[in-house]
This record gives C-alpha cells, structure tokens and sequence, in this order.
C-alpha cells in the first residue's frame, strides 16, 4: 500500500465523492438561510424588543450556544422520532438542528450591525414622520446587513464545516461518501485529505463570492 | 383671524436625565412667519428644546400644541402625521448613508405620503433645484461636502410640506467656507414667509434673520426679545455677558478672515 | 417518573463520561494554547521559513473540519504504521485544530502591539527573544484572551466528537445508554444540560479573568 494506491484510490472515488457536494451545499444553504430568518428577528427582538423579550432572547442564544452541535442533533432525531414518533429525515433535522444553532450565531452578528449603524439614523428617519417599523425596514436594515458581511462570512466557514458533523445522522453528504469510499479501499488517509481539501476549496469559494458581494453593495457612493 | 393663534406652543416643558433636570419649565409660541432663534451656552438645553418639540425626545412634563391642538405622542399615527409637519435639520446632518441624494429627498414621499415614485421623484428633483443642488442628486453622503450635505437634509425636509423647521445648529459641523452656502438658502426659507426655530452660534448670521432671540440657559429662557434689544440692550447681566462675548468672537474671526 | 433511572444509571454514566470529557478537554487546551502561542508568534516575528509554514498551518488546520482531522488521525494514520487510541487521536485532533485558532488571535494581538514597544525593548539592551518574551506577550495575551478563551469555550463543545472515533466521553455514555434502556430524550436532555453547566462555568470563569488581568487601555474586545 503506498502513494500509488491512495492516488488511484482517490481518482476512482472522487467523482462519487463530489457528488456529496449537492447534498452538503443544501444542508449549509438550507441552514444559512433559517439562520438568518429566525437570527433576524431575534435581533431585532434583542434591539428594539421590551426587556422580557430581550431576556428571553437571551436565554436562547446562550442554550444554542451552549450545547454541542452533535448531542442537539441526537437530541432532535432520536428524541424527537422516538418520542413523538414523526418521521423527519436526516437531511431535515441537521438543516433544522443547524439552523437553530447558526440562528443564535447569527443573531448576535445582526446585533452588533445594528447597534454599528449610527443613531442619527433613525432619528432622522423619525424625523420626517416614518414609524419605527419603516425606519427600521427602510434605513436601519439596508445599512446593518451590509455591515453584518464580513461576520456572515466567518458564519459560513463555521457551517459549511459544521454539515460534516451531521454524518453522524446518516445524511448522505461529503462526509459520509469519503467514508463509503474509503471504507471500500481501506485508503482512509488519502481520502480524507481529498476530502479536506474539497471543504477548504468549498469555503475558499464561499467567503471570495461574500467579498465580491460586500463590494459590489458597498454603501458610501460606490457601485450600486 | 389666524394671527392671533400660534402655529407651534410649547407649555411648559420639562426634562431630567437621570437627576439633572435639563429643561425647568420652558414655554415658547411659534406664530406663523416667525423666525425665533435661540442663543445659549453648552448644556442650556437648546438642542434638547429642539427635540423635544418633535418628540424625538421624551419629557416628563408639559405639552406641545399644533394650532392648539395638543399632539399625544402615544398616539401613534398621530405623532408620525405630526412630525411631517415639522421639517428638523440636525446638526451632523443624518443623510440616509445607503442612499442618493434624490434617494433621500424621495424616501420620505415614497414610503411616509405613500406618493407613487414618479410624483415623487419630480417633486424631489424640484426640491433638490431648489437647495441648488440639481448636479449632484446621483451622488451619496459620502460624495457630497458638509454644505451640500446639510442643502439635501433642508430639501428632505421641505419635501414633507412642513409647517415648521426646526434647526439644530444647522452649520456648526461645516468648514467655515461651506457655511455660507447654507445660510443663504436659509435666508431664502425665511424670505418665503416659513415659520422657523433655530439653534445656533452664529450671532451676526441670527442677529439679521431673527424676529425674536430667545436667551436660554440651565434649561430656562432667561431673557427674549427682538434681536437689537439682546444683542446689544440687555436687561439681563448673563445675557448680556454671553452676546458680547460671542460677539467679541466672531469680530476676532471676522478679522482674522 | 422514575428517579431510580436517573440516579443510578444516568448519573454515574455522566460521571464517567464527565472523567473522560474533562481528561480530553485539559491537555488539548494547554496544548492547543501552546502550539496556538508558537505557531502566532511565529507568523509575526519568525523568519520567512516559519512565517510560510505557520501560515499553511493556519490555513489547513482552520480549513479542514475538525471530524475530517480527527478521522484522518484515527482512521489514516494507520495506513501510515501509526495505530494511535481514540483518546490520544482525539487530543492530538483536538490540540492541532483548537492551536491553529489559537495561532489566529495571537498573531492578531501581537500585530495590534505598537511598533514602539519593541524599539524600546531593544534599545535597553533585550534582545530579541526577551523582548518579546517579557515586554510583547504579556500585553499581547490580554488583547488575544477573548479570542482564545472564546476557542476554549469551544473545545468544549466540540469535544463531544470523541465519540466519533471511538472515545466514549459524555455524549458516548449518552448515547450508549439512551439507546439501551430507549430515553433518548431523557438522556440527551440531562447531557445538554450537564454541557451548557461546563460551558457557563468557562464563560463566567472566562470573564471574571478578563477583568482579572485588565489594565486601563487594554480593554478587552468583546466578540
């Protein structure tokens, strides 16, 4: 066994191991994007809400952020099919499981945005009658998410590795391929150094397209 | 017949942050045409009056009628059809960052009168001429000098139709060569017959378009009168004290200029 | 409900795991600190050689997810001769990718540290290796704690993927006996809790240091 047979080993297996690449990419996106739905309104909750809904915010982002990402996911799948026997795939409960987390992640980066958007903001915006829900929609918004970039890209590097966690769930991602393949030609070293590189190239990707975006909705009279 | 009623009143305003009471009682009418400037040290309370007329700032006593009628500010879409009325300039200018110029003029007109965008872009555009400004409605905040900003935030303002302005030390922020531009288009207002209160430390610029000068200081008015009477007859010694020695000031920079 | 199931299976079950939780979470700290502190300096101070090969570092241990690091030590380094346990395999995954974070925020403080200290070090008489020894480090560990301690507090967590190479830590025991007696969310839930316990203890823990060691200009930037 030598170089030789990992380098086969690796060229016959990594087309079926891109073909992960969907699954993966659906897992990150699908909880990205719960994260930023539910993280949103958290923040808002944290930023504008009555102290009781602060606290309770609170509360939540410090047990998503407390709890490790793989007890939550058999938490969820065992706990929840066992339990309340309803049948949800894999797939579904690392996007939700991952969701939840990245929501309190992400709720705190939308906070630190909004606060980061100067306060004569939205008294100007109150200024020429609009009420707080059009201000905050109208001026507030548009400048924090633009702010909220750069913190949204770490996110994504954090999730795109996190989705190799949710293998242990069965979901039929890059994680889990590697390892068919790798259980089949016993080159477990090489393959996981491909498939390494593969999640670096993934996150590499992500974070150039992030910058590119950051530039091109970059406030302060650049390209529109 | 409308004369004799005042577009704006304040009753007796009063304001603390934490145990300092910043406004003790401050009373003020706006008639219509008025131009009442008020004249101050820092931490009189001037930008806090300001403020509080518009409701941007909460007080803990007093009231504020809009020809006489009182405005409850926690009635919701009654404060925000009462603060169309009154146009504020700041002085940090609080253009939208995100948006142009024309952009800002307009967002107010979009999404406040809920005009429908093409009317809404003429009028801004219109606006925007007005201020001297019809070259520049494409470019952003961070585009524009300190004088053109301030230009766009009156016209943002004059596009809600307002009854009243509002200026917070509107040139206190502006490079000295940038302040004329604003304040002839001030004059300007004030020409067109816009009933206007105003923050500032510019004696000589308030001395010529005041109809009345309020002095104010520790959050009372101490002495209010037509501009020759304060700036150069005090009855008042702290008014007098403070005029001459603004005075004094800006001849120095007057000569030095 | 039955108490009797709480207290005598689950508790010395998280016991156990606890013992081994806490055996894999102390050395990959102090390792991973260590590695993080050689491998930050380096990339700020070291020769072109080690600033090249500290970057790599960097860029290979943050980019590849810490399961595909831990199944490569476990799973790959046989091929290569070297059959390491679960427990070292999980500390040496755990040292090398927690050390490649650790590298970050520690290259970040130190660059944050003015020009100026290290001239003035030099010019009484330190020499190079005191100088930032004695004058750099200490101001540049207040600036990385939050950095690091934020990265200890996810050690913690992360920890829980022992159990993926075969080391039965708290979520190996969870997991081995909520599938044995069928209370997943019994189990699963007093584990959650067992690790929001050891993740608040950290944080509280982490910031009563910060205030600690502050001195006035210092003030530590909360993420």
């Amino acid at each position: 066994m030598g170089i030789q047979d990992g380098m086969t080993a690796v060229a016959e297996g990594l087309p079926y191991v891109l073909g992960g690449v969907g699954v993966t990419l659906a897992v990150v996106g699908g909880a990205l994007t719960m994260g930023l739905g539910l993280g949103l309104l958290l923040a808002l909750a944290q930023v504008y809400g009555p102290r009781w809904l602060r606290r309770l915010t609170g509360i939540y982002v410090w047990f998503f952020r407390g709890i490790p990402l793989l007890v939550l996911l058999f938490f969820f799948y065992f706990g929840i099919l066992v339990s309340l026997e309803i049948e949800l795939s894999p797939f579904t409960i690392a996007i939700v499981v991952l969701g939840l987390i990245s929501s309190a992640y992400q709720s705190q980066i939308l906070r630190g945005a909004i606060l980061a958007v100067p306060a004569g903001q939205m008294k100007a915006a109150r200024a020429i009658g609009m009420s707080d829900a059009r201000a905050i929609i109208f001026i507030i918004l548009p400048q924090a998410l633009r702010l909220a970039i750069p913190g949204w890209s770490n996110e994504y590097t954090v999730i795109m590795k996190d989705s190799a966690v949710t293998y242990a769930l069965g979901v039929a991602e890059l994680m889990a391929r590697a390892n068919h393949v790798a259980s089949r030609t016993y080159q477990h070293f090489w393959l996981y150094i491909m498939v390494g590189l593969i999640y670096l190239l993934l996150t590499y990707l992500g974070t150039k397209a992030l910058r590119v975006l950051e530039e091109r909705v970059a406030m302060s009279g650049y390209i529109r | 017949m409308t004369r004799t009623q005042p577009v704006l009143r304040l009753e007796n305003i009063h304001k603390r942050y934490g145990d300092a009471e910043v406004l003790k009682g401050v009373s003020l009418e706006l008639f219509k045409g008025d131009i009442k400037v008020i004249l101050g040290p820092s931490g009189s309370g001037k930008s806090t009056l300001l403020h509080c007329i518009n409701f941007l700032v909460s007080f803990e006593q007093g009231r504020v009628f809009l020809r006489e009628q009182a405005i409850n500010p926690a009635n919701k879409p009654e404060l925000y059809a009462y603060r169309q009325k009154i146009g504020m300039i700041f002085q940090d200018f609080n253009l939208f960052d995100h948006l142009t110029a024309l952009e800002n003029v307009q967002i107010g007109l979009v999404r406040v009168k809920k005009i429908p965008k093409r009317e809404a872009r003429e009028r801004a555009l219109a606006e925007l001429s007005r201020v001297g400004l019809a070259e520049h409605v494409s470019k952003y905040p961070a585009e524009l000098s300190g004088g053109q900003k301030q230009r766009v935030s009156i016209a943002r303002a004059l596009a809600m139709d307002p009854e009243v302005m509002l200026l917070d030390e509107p040139t206190s922020a502006l490079d000295p060569e940038l302040i004329g531009e604003v304040h002839a288009v001030i004059r300007d207002l004030a020409a067109g017959g816009m009933t206007m209160a105003l923050v500032t430390h510019e004696i000589g610029f308030a001395g010529t378009l005041a109809r009345e000068i309020l002095f104010m200081e520790n959050g009372v008015i101490i002495e209010q009168g037509p501009p020759d009477r304060i700036l150069n007859h005090a009855q008042q010694e702290r008014t007098r004290e403070f005029c001459s020695k603004i005075a004094r000031l800006h001849n120095r920079s007057q000569e030095t200029a | 409900m039955d108490l009797s199931f709480y207290t005598q299976e689950v508790a010395p079950a998280m016991l156990r795991g606890l013992w081994v939780s806490i055996g894999l979470i102390l050395p990959s700290a102090v390792f991973g600190l260590a590695i993080g502190i050689l491998a930050g300096t380096l990339r700020v101070y070291g020769r072109p050689f080690w600033k090249r090969l500290s970057e790599i570092y960097g860029l290979l241990f943050r980019g590849f997810p810490l399961l595909v690091q831990l199944y490569l030590w476990y799973f790959g380094l046989p091929q290569l001769g070297i059959y390491l346990s679960p427990f070292a395999a999980a500390v040496l995954g755990f040292s090398l990718c927690s050390g490649a974070y650790h590298a970050e925020y520690v290259r970040g403080a130190l660059r944050a540290i003015k020009q100026g200290q290290l001239q003035a070090a030099r010019s009484l008489g330190f020499s190079r290796a005191r100088a930032v020894y004695s004058i750099l480090l200490p101001q540049a560990i207040r600036r990385a704690l939050p950095g690091c301690g934020n990265e200890l507090i996810y050690l913690i967590k992360y920890s829980s993927l022992a159990y993926m190479v075969t080391c039965i830590e708290l979520t190996g025991e969870a997991k081995i006996l909520a599938s044995m007696f069928f209370k997943y969310l019994e189990v699963f839930f007093v584990v959650g809790a067992v690790y929001l316990a050891l993740v608040s203890l950290a944080s509280w823990g982490l910031n009563r240091l910060e205030r600690y060691v502050s001195i006035p200009g210092f003030e530590c930037v909360r993420r």
